[in-house]
């Protein structure tokens, strides 16, 4: 028998990013009785994405501006796959959001000269709404809710890691989460009458990519294996500008940013040729699906640098007007051996952010009466693509009302239902796994999923990669469940960790794969080089589903509900919309 | 034991040492990882991690910069790792010396316990608290604050604390009196005392005057030396000073 530590709490919280802060601020605030708990992989506010956002947080706040055009713009970009209910509840909730975080938790967003809140121009809008702070828009909002929630009597388990959603012993609610206390390397089981999924998405199973390096899926990867629903899965979204540090350096990968580009910098082949204008009229301008697919065919046709990638050229602006306006970048970049201002930084497209996730409701509800989602480990506000801007907006606005709607519901409707201890064994059983095989390092495990993924579920997709890529997941998991980690230490191990990363990945990766493989069309952020046409959405419009049934994954179709607008709609009068 | 790898010449590899332990102590160990074109110092502890030291304990999350998880001692010096070229600390045959955070408890190896850290930032008062709605009622309109007002340049002087503890490592004060906020605390609480839109000014340096706090500082900067900001915390626990003294000056303190 396995020791674990037996806690309860009303409210537990996964997740320090924008959801779980503001869910657990929302809740303490509601109903300071109430015992809230937050427990985070890593350091609380330290861990995640929301932290790592350079651009911004649009909100329609201008005269000019509003909830409905806001609405459009995210309905256009999410090719109308979006829960049209779940994107109104983004802009609208968004304009309360934005104050809230300015007025009451301390944000200091930047200003117009005359002292009015700035906001800035974002690719695919059409209007100025993204609130920023700098170009460090992340690390002003997570540093000001962390504060707020060290001060509050909020219960932090950090870096205590989520193993499993655990279901009451009658399976008809969750009963808690069973939690890995990486310090000491033993289980905890935290009973809790609520339950929010706020562990952020971030697809790093891919080659290169940006999100934060201890993001592995681990949230949808929970809810697949208790039973929920994820949707529309094969919407990865890719960015175009992923620094190209060459192997081993855990800076390949990372982004620079967006407003690079659209500055007026140039993308050049090996040979220092430009090459967008071939692909888009708005050439390095165009959007990020457009300029991300445009790169991946000039690699594929090996017109690449020595490193395998392609340059990023801003000296033609003038070195010392881009050190002044890219301060963060060029800093950046220099650290990684690279100058940004005065000559080339090598680029990939890399892989940033995951539109799919957990079916959920506007509340934050999910199918598991107790389970509240939010944020990436969500999927319907963005559709099939996001905009840049409404990340963080998603998380906030959502992570909130979750708070509210747990605060509610635990008086109730909360219960401390006793857990199925079957399963609670069942979890700590898999993941103890490991110690009882024969250790081997998991580098060329990880290397092999990251190739596997790239190459065969990337940005460019075709049936037979998505085969290949199908049977190499089942070769891979096979491999990992037979890979073993050396006992001893086991607290803050990180090989353990890497093995716990490597099983996540591995199964939304199988994800990802199954609903690529049936959307046979191109869409949003997904695209098939043999189906390249977008389906006539009047024709019906669906989105994936993707289930774990005794191991499987399952699929199937659920038809879009055209809640407010059928495709061709606009809410915006024809003199608004123009 | 120095050991190179076969088939790699000496000076494609790196001399690491790296202070394994808790606690209770421990001692230096010593490795031998290859060296790369580009590479950081979290690069080379992840290699040792994953390629020779399966149980080294060391933490990371954002790798660029932004979360501050990942400072350790780097041959004496405070620094985040993931931005730390190891061309930057380390001249070509020259060791690596990596050791986990002054000033803060360890854990295992390379990894410390942050929470005095954050704990003291809340001691100090750094908590935003909005003026006109001490009741938690948001209020509907943004101030409006010019971007070019002194105090909004000096709220914005030491707002981008990422809060790595850096400097908290680097203070002599810290490792002098274990009580004493530090500079990251302090850099906060300043930061609020010119945001107009604070309503707890008087709390915080009431929070700040005492034995543990600004007045202990001897301006010894290496807070404000190793900030990989380039912020201030020593001009900020200075302008904490200043406005105390005036405040008790015209009697607006107790």
């Amino acid at each position: 028998m396995t020791h674990i530590e037996r806690r309860s709490t009303d409210i537990l919280i996964l997740g320090s990013g924008g959801a779980g802060l503001l869910a657990a601020l929302h809740a303490k605030s509601a109903n300071p009785e109430l015992r809230v708990t937050v427990a985070v992989k890593g350091l609380l506010g330290k861990s995640g994405c929301t932290r790592m956002v350079q651009g911004g947080y649009n909100v329609a706040l201008a005269a000019g501006d509003s909830a409905e055009r806001h609405f459009m713009d995210t309905l256009d970009g999410g090719k109308w796959l979006n829960d049209q209910d779940l994107a109104w509840t983004l802009v609208t909730e968004a304009q309360t959001r934005i104050r809230e975080l300015e007025n009451r938790w301390g944000c200091f967003f930047d200003r117009n000269p005359d002292g009015t809140i700035h906001q800035k121009a974002f690719a695919g809008q059409t209007f100025d709404r993204t609130v920023h702070k700098g170009d460090l828009t992340g690390i002003e909002i997570i540093n000001r809710l962390a504060e707020q929630v060290w001060a509050r009597g909020i219960e932090r388990l950090e870096e205590h890691r989520a193993i499993a959603l655990i279901r009451s012993a009658d399976g008809a609610r969750i009963s808690g989460v069973l939690l890995l206390d990486i310090r000491r390397g033993g289980f905890v089981f935290v009973q809790a009458k609520a339950v929010l999924l706020g562990t952020g998405g971030g697809p790093t199973m891919y080659k290169y990519h940006t999100p934060s390096g201890d993001k592995s899926c681990d949230g949808m990867a929970m809810a697949l294996r208790a039973g929920l629903e994820l949707r529309d899965m094969e919407m990865v979204q890719f960015h175009p500008t992923g620094v190209l540090a060459g192997p081993g350096t855990r800076m390949t990968g990372t982004i620079i940013e967006e407003g690079l580009r659209g500055a007026g910098g140039y993308l050049l082949d090996g040979s220092g040729q430009r090459f967008m204008h071939n692909y888009d009229p708005r050439g390095e301008r165009a959007t990020r699906d457009i300029v991300s697919r445009s790169m991946e065919r000039e690699i594929q046709a090996g017109r690449v640098n020595a490193a395998g990638g392609l340059w990023l050229e801003m000296k033609h602006l003038g070195p010392e007007k881009v050190a002044k306006m890219f301060k963060g970048m060029v800093e950046r970049c220099a650290d990684m051996g690279f100058d940004l201002a005065g000559d080339r930084v090598p680029v990939v497209p890399t892989a940033h952010y995951m539109m799919g996730g957990v079916v959920f409701r506007a509340d934050g509800s999910t199918a598991l009466p107790g389970l509240f989602a939010a944020g990436e480990d969500t999927g319907g506000v963005h559709g099939a693509n996001r905009l840049g801007g409404n990340g963080v907006a998603n998380s906030t606005v959502f992570g909130g009302l979750a708070g509210d709607a747990m605060a509610r519901f635990v008086p109730a409707e909360g219960e401390l239902a006793p857990p199925d201890e079957a399963a609670l064994d069942a979890a700590m059983g898999a993941a103890l796994a490991p110690f009882g095989r024969r250790p081997q390092p998991l580098g060329p495990l990880r290397d092999a999923l990251a190739a596997l993924m790239w190459d065969k579920a990337g940005i460019l997709r075709d049936a037979a990669g998505l085969a290949e890529a199908r049977s190499g997941l089942d070769a891979l998991e096979a491999e990992l469940h037979a890979a073993g980690v050396a006992d001893g230490m086991r607290g803050f191990n990180l090989s353990w960790a890497d093995w716990l990363n490597l099983e996540s990945l591995i199964l939304i990766s199988r994800a990802i794969v199954a609903a690529a493989e049936a959307r046979q069309e191109s869409r949003g952020a997904h695209w098939r080089e043999d189906f390249p046409h977008t389906q006539d959405d009047a024709a019906g419009l669906h989105h994936t589903l993707v289930t774990l049934e005794e191991g499987q994954v399952r699929l199937s179709w659920r038809e879009v509900a055209f809640t407010r607008l059928r495709p061709g709609q606009s809410l915006l009068t024809p003199q608004a919309a123009e | 034991m120095e050991t190179v790898p076969k088939g790699e010449k000496a000076q494609d590899t790196l001399k690491v040492r790296v202070w394994r332990g808790d606690a209770a102590g421990g001692e230096f160990r010593e490795y031998a990882v290859p060296a790369r074109e580009n590479q950081t110092v979290l690069d080379v502890v992840t290699q040792i991690q994953r390629e020779q030291e399966p149980d080294l304990a060391y933490r990371f999350a954002c790798r660029v910069g932004m979360c501050g998880s990942c400072a350790m001692e780097v041959n004496g010096r405070a620094r985040w790792t993931c931005r730390t070229h190891v061309k930057r600390v380390a001249a070509p045959g020259e060791a690596l010396e990596i050791r986990p955070l002054a000033n803060l408890p360890v854990i295992r190896d390379l990894a410390t316990d942050m929470a005095p850290f954050f704990d003291k930032w809340a001691r100090a008062g750094g908590t935003f608290q909005p003026k006109d709605a001490p009741d938690g009622a948001v209020p509907a309109e943004f101030s409006v604050v010019p971007p070019e007002s002194k105090q909004r340049r000096e709220a914005d002087a030491g707002i981008e604390c990422i809060g790595c503890g850096v400097c908290y490592a680097s203070c002599d004060i810290v490792a002098w009196n274990p009580d004493y906020l530090g500079p990251a605390a302090m850099n906060r609480a300043w930061t609020l005392v010119n945001d107009v839109r604070d309503g707890a000014r008087r709390e915080r340096l009431e929070a700040v005057s005492g034995d543990a706090g600004c007045h202990s500082c001897h301006s010894t900067q290496s807070c404000t030396e190793r900030c990989p900001k380039n912020l201030d915390p020593s001009s900020a626990i200075a302008g904490l000073k200043r406005t105390l003294f005036w405040d008790s000056l015209w009697g607006r303190l107790r």
